[in-house]
């Protein structure tokens, strides 16, 4: 199959996907427990003939099919409605709140690939040395470590007893210039700090084991017996193949921007989508979740939809599949 | 790790050429941010700080939702439209007693039916166009015709509102009234804003949004981040004394813990609202001093009457007196106290707060309903509930279903969820299982409005008067006001009767019965009165104003007089203070961009690997 | 049937489970061989001693809140080893407390994450290209593509936090990978040619699925259970710390929850904040490591040549 082919069926896929959660999200919080018109109406006191025509802005009076097609719609023109809870457009209030997160998340995610793989290259080639042994065990218990209590325990540490780094939020404030990106930078190291440690094992132990796989493949055995140098061997052998499937892994959870930094985002008071989703669900601002959650699902059908692409550009076999 | 030697490559180069080149891609992207970052930072600052302003910067846990005086929903929302506006009258500092604002006093005819109110000379607003007694007009008008709860409480009898002359404004009501001399808790706003809206649904007055910032008080709201903070500057037109301090920057933590560190690393000199918990680690320090406010608000375990809905469904064991005394006397309220708010709140007992010193009622130890698990036993035995079947929970004999009460407890407010839990452990020494739920107060607006609850913990924060607490007690605010739809006609004529008796003596004496009615009766049950803590620098401002009292808010709380009356330490603060707003979301897009493609660059070069062995 | 026919049929089906018990005995084995396997099975039998006697030599009175009577947020000391919460509980005895609560969400979401997985998977797999594929594809799809954090805090605040609650959330939103998972080796499965030799022969599609497809999936979801495991266990702390935990019951995921909200932090109680983290830590890390051992033995390619 040609690559157009491939990218176009990709494409095509990726686009259903999309639908279908369009659709599952309209279903979901119309289905939900816990109803949001009657809720505003007690908690401002609304009058009979308020209620109403609330009802009929929210297009909640239309026949649920009239909805659907209005929300679809909707979506298109790339309105995501208006919060319940402050009025102002979701689109705006996400679009405001998406900076710090992409920071956060992805600059981690960026140090986590980058530390992970090189150590999984590493103590998968030399598989039982100590770097190897140790490595992976510190991988594990890394892996094993709960994110939030990490951070916790950073601050209590590096904040709370040594006092170098501030306990939280996104700046001081009151800077100009280099010195804010330096005052934003001290808020940042925690938070990444924490983001980094809770991915980088799983890259580095993914990475060890693609290693391992490849190592044994017959094509290394032949390049070896061939009298290819060992450095040779892995850097142009197993590594670009072990490679391919750690690839996949970057993407799909650079498509968890948004999971992955919720509850990191609230123990440093990081002012990102995370916080945002988690104040919106408590808040019972269906809008506004709606918005969060279409947003997400988005970002990663998007990314796993790349990460195919370029897997298959890659790697040509996968193509045929 | 061990350098190889300089083997070259096929293509031609080293191993260390390769590590250098794959080190090029991120180390570009990381510089390109920096200098986009860098440019982009006096970009996007919203304005430059004049040197040496004066700034208070102020720590708050909760954000501003809205700054439409009229939708005010949560902690912060009060706080700006408490800075930024002013009412007719204001709330002394000593003792929150009507005091002159911009009016200068209002005075009633022989029979109070009318009230003539004078303004001061000169107000202008923040814009400089004149503040008359028409903007009150309006403004009271507004709230009556179209029905803005909560303020209209506090305009009964259909008043209507005269303006002989920019200065002076007449309030005409059909029956005798006190009610402009309370005052009314309300914030005068421009005519020339508002007037659009007058008319329209409630709810969209309640949705309006980023109204110009045309206000009386103090400081104006400029700036806004929402999840971030937002930033006050002084009005230039302000009608009473010059504040020295210039700009009021407000911060949003997103926990207490890091509000606190940022207060001992100087980033705030104001930290609104402690956890109990949290005193410790600032009491101890030189430059931090703790005021601890006197309750104003009482936590509140209130019982479900049901009639609210048609789901609603609560224990009818609960309308028995017996139980609901028995589960009073089930509960130790110093524990609370002691164990929950570590020694600064006080036990509660009757629903008028203690910060209304005047009208508050302290039940005498011999006539409370004492902690007394033995007597709580005692008359739920004499009264029928026995455990029937051995499990250690009581059966209804009425229903014969074991006395379980699902009890949501309110997640936002300080302490209701661990009271909560002590409570579960007290009722169960009593033999009633409680089924505890910590959820938001979204939540809990949605179990009080169906009713499908049979008890909740929740607070109460009353006015300075005690009209409005006593009313949300009455029969006809079920489905409104009322916690469970408690009907009790003898505290609903208490309540009619002190409405309407001038004599403040007399007066006093029918809200302290009223107090005794609701404690004996126990529609709900006081557990607590907690205090609120405040906690800001020493070594940088001075001169707060607490209201009321000694032990009152220094930040609003009820008035802004602190902020007009602060004085920085000494030279040094102002020099170290300054201002900034937050970056637009473009430069983020720019970073992230940067990322993404250094990605795709790493992709291409493992397939030029992969050519390379081919 | 004659007697030697049916003593044929005894002894093939005999032969059958000679070959499994001998296959048995050949991954324990190798199992045993494998370091890290041991070393996490001896770290969670250690939790599991804890969990299973340690509370019987608690007195409940101490636990709740109402009664317990130590000295409110002391540090370390003889009486108290690991100090005291804000209730006065000794922290030693919540802990011992939460290990049986972490360790029966972990089990149990585990076990529902592996049904519910599971059973999708085999059906889609077993159903490859099928309507029934598709359709159960494309749910699998979607809880693959939402944030299982940004849906479990949805689905608690709809049904509250309870104990219960939160192992069926956990257990909702964590099938999807396991669904995918499964579905793949179902596929593999299918493709076999003694599969369209039964189908010759007759065999219904339940025969088909449990006599043969169950089997060859077994091992992958063996290993992955026990992964699970671990993620739920997680997923509980996360869950905790942001304040939707179980509600009537003490995990360790709560205490930390609790102590970080009171202020553990700028006050310094790290008694009361560090030791759940560590046992989770080290709990997640002795699944994680017999998970990896199980899959090595159950997957030849990973064992050492």
């Amino acid at each position: 199959m040609g690559a157009r082919r491939y990218v176009a069926r990709k494409s095509l896929q990726a686009v259903v996907t999309l639908l279908f959660v369009l659709t599952f999200n309209f279903f979901l919080f119309r289905v939900l427990p816990g109803d949001p018109v009657g809720l505003l109406a007690r908690s401002q006191r609304l009058t009979e003939q308020d209620v109403a025509s609330l009802q009929a802005e929210l297009g909640l009076d239309r026949p649920v099919a009239s909805q659907y097609v209005g929300y679809v719609g909707q979506i298109m023109t790339g309105n995501l409605g208006v919060s319940l809870r402050t009025g102002r457009e979701v689109t705006s209030t996400i679009w405001s709140r998406i900076g710090p997160t992409v920071l956060l998340v992805g600059l981690g995610t960026l140090l986590a690939t980058v530390i992970g793989i090189w150590i999984g290259i590493k103590g998968g080639w030399r598989r039982g040395s100590a770097f190897d042994t140790s490595t992976l065990y510190g991988s594990l218990a890394l892996y094993s470590i709960p994110e939030g209590w990490l951070g916790m325990l950073l601050l209590l540490v590096l904040s709370g007893m040594l006092g170098l780094f501030p306990a939280g939020g996104f700046e001081t404030g009151g800077e100009t210039g280099v010195a804010r990106l330096v005052d934003v930078l001290d808020h940042l190291f925690l938070p990444l700090l924490t983001l980094t440690l809770g991915y980088v094992g799983q890259y580095a132990i993914i990475m060890r084991s693609s290693m391992i796989d490849v190592t044994h493949e017959d094509f290394v055995t032949s390049a070896r017996a061939k009298g290819v140098p060992e450095h040779q061997v892995r850097r142009n052998h197993v590594v670009p193949n072990a490679f391919l499937p750690t690839f996949t892994l970057i993407f799909l959870n650079f498509g968890f921007v948004l999971g992955g930094a919720i509850v990191v985002e609230a123990v440093f008071s990081w002012p990102g989508l995370g916080l945002l989703t988690y104040d919106a669900i408590n808040q019972l601002d269906y809008p506004m979740i709606q918005g969060v959650f279409l947003l997400s699902s988005a970002a990663v059908i998007v990314f796993n939809l790349v990460a195919d692409i370029t897997y298959g550009y890659l790697d040509p076999r996968v193509r045929e599949a | 790790m061990r350098f190889a030697t300089r083997k070259r490559h096929r293509n031609g180069t080293t191993r260390s050429d390769r590590a250098t080149r794959a080190a090029r891609g991120p180390v570009a992207i990381v510089v390109a941010t920096t200098v986009l970052a860098a440019l982009a930072s006096p970009l996007a600052r919203a304005q430059s700080p004049a040197p040496e302003d004066l700034v208070l910067r102020v720590g708050v846990v909760s954000d501003l939702i809205t700054d439409n005086p009229w939708g005010v929903a949560a902690g912060s929302d009060w706080i700006v439209a408490t800075i930024q506006y002013d009412m007719m009258l204001r709330f002394a500092p000593e003792d929150l007693s009507p005091a002159p604002s911009l009016a200068t006093g209002c005075e009633p005819n022989a029979d109070s039916t009318e009230w003539t109110c004078t303004l001061r000379d000169g107000l202008t607003w923040s814009d400089g166009s004149p503040l008359t007694s028409g903007d009150i007009a309006f403004t009271y008008g507004f709230i009556v015709d179209n029905k803005i709860s909560p303020y209209k409480s506090y305009f009964p009898y259909n008043p209507t509102f005269e303006t002989p002359d920019d200065q002076t404004l007449i309030w005409k009501s059909e029956e005798p009234t006190f009610a402009p001399d309370m005052p009314p808790w309300v914030y005068i706003v421009p005519e020339k804003v508002w007037a659009q809206y007058d008319g329209q649904p409630l709810r969209e007055i309640k949705a309006v949004t980023n109204t110009p910032s045309i206000g009386s008080g103090p400081f104006t709201l400029t700036e806004w981040n929402q999840g971030q903070g937002w930033t006050m500057e002084r009005n230039p037109n302000y009608w009473g004394e010059t504040p020295e301090v210039d700009r009021l920057e407000f911060r949003v933590y997103s926990n207490q813990e890091a509000m606190v560190q940022a207060l001992r690393n100087g980033e705030i000199d104001f930290a609104d609202g402690l956890k109990p918990q949290l005193i410790q680690s600032v009491e101890g320090l030189d430059n931090v001093t703790v005021q601890r406010v006197v309750s104003d608000w009482w936590l509140n375990l209130a019982f479900n009457f049901g009639g609210q809905s048609k789901q609603s469904d609560a224990l009818p064991a609960l309308h028995d007196i017996e139980v609901r005394r028995a589960i009073a006397m089930a509960i130790d309220k110093q524990a609370i106290a002691d164990k929950v708010y570590l020694g600064t709140a006080t036990p509660g007992d009757t629903i008028i707060r203690p910060a209304s010193a005047y009208w508050h009622l302290d039940i005498p130890a011999e006539e409370e309903l004492g902690f007394d698990p033995a007597a709580a036993n005692a008359l739920l035995d004499d009264a029928g509930y026995a455990d029937t079947d051995g499990d250690g929970v009581r059966e209804d004999p009425s229903t014969g279903e074991p006395l379980e009460l699902l009890m949501p407890a309110s997640q936002d407010t300080t302490g209701a969820v661990e009271a909560g839990e002590l409570v579960v452990g007290f009722l169960d020494q009593v033999g009633i299982e409680v089924n505890l739920r910590p959820v938001s107060d979204a939540k809990m607006n949605d179990y009080w409005g169906a009713g499908n609850f049979d008890a909740y913990i929740w607070y109460w924060s009353g006015d300075p008067d005690p009209d409005y607490q006593l009313f949300v007690f009455t029969s006809d605010q079920c489905g409104n006001w009322s916690d469970g739809c408690w009907q009790d006609p003898t505290f609903d004529s208490l309540y009619e009767q002190q409405r309407t008796e001038f004599d403040r003596a007399a007066r006093q004496e029918l809200v302290f019965e009223a107090q005794r009615r609701a404690y004996e009766q126990v529609p709900s049950v006081v557990l607590a009165y907690p205090g609120w803590l405040q906690a800001w620098r020493s070594d940088r401002f001075t001169g707060w104003v607490p209201a009321p009292g000694e032990n009152g808010y220094l930040m609003p709380g009820y008035n802004y007089d602190s902020l007009v009356a602060l004085r920085a330490v000494d030279d040094s603060v102002a020099a170290s203070s300054g201002g900034s707003s937050g970056i637009p979301g473009w430069i983020w897009l720019v970073a992230g961009v940067g990322i993404a493609a250094f990605i795709v660059v790493m992709a291409r070069r493992g397939r030029r690997r992969e050519l390379d062995e081919a | 049937m004659a007697a030697t026919e049916q003593a044929r049929l005894r002894s093939a089906r005999s032969l059958i489970w000679q070959r499994r018990r001998a296959a048995a005995a050949a991954h324990r084995a190798t199992f045993r061989r494998n370091r890290q396997g041991m070393l996490g099975l001896a770290i969670l039998s250690f939790f599991v001693a804890v969990a299973i006697v340690g509370p019987l030599f608690i007195d409940p009175a101490s636990l709740e809140p109402a009664t317990a009577d130590g000295p409110l947020l002391a540090s370390p000391s003889l009486a108290y080893p690991l100090g005291t919460d804000n209730f006065g509980r000794s922290v030693l005895a919540l802990m011992v407390q939460g290990a049986r609560i972490s360790l029966l969400v972990g089990f149990t979401a585990a076990m529902g994450t592996m049904f519910i997985g599971a059973s999708i998977g085999i059906t889609s797999g077993y159903f490859g290209g099928t309507r029934v594929d598709v359709a159960l594809n494309a749910v699998t799809n979607w809880f693959l593509v939402l944030p299982w954090i940004a849906l479990a805090i949805a689905l608690t605040a709809v049904i509250g936090p309870t104990l219960v609650n939160v192992i069926i959330v956990i257990a909702i939103t964590s099938w999807a990978s396991t669904a995918r998972l499964v579905r793949a080796q179902a596929l593999s499965v299918k493709e076999r040619p003694f599969i369209e030799r039964s189908r010759a022969l007759g065999a219904n599609h339940w025969h088909m699925i449990s006599r043969h497809v169950l089997p060859n999936v077994f091992p992958i979801l063996f290993a992955n259970a026990v992964l699970m495991i671990a993620l739920a266990i997680l997923s509980e702390t996360t869950l905790s710390i942001l304040g939707l935990g179980p509600a009537n019951a003490i995990s360790w995921g709560r205490i930390i929850d609790d102590s970080f909200s009171a202020g553990a932090l700028s006050a310094g109680w790290w008694w009361w904040l560090i030791p759940p983290g560590v046992a989770i830590m080290l709990v997640t890390l002795s699944f994680t490591m017999v998970g990896f051992a199980l899959d090595e033995v159950l997957s030849p390619r990973l064992r050492e040549r």
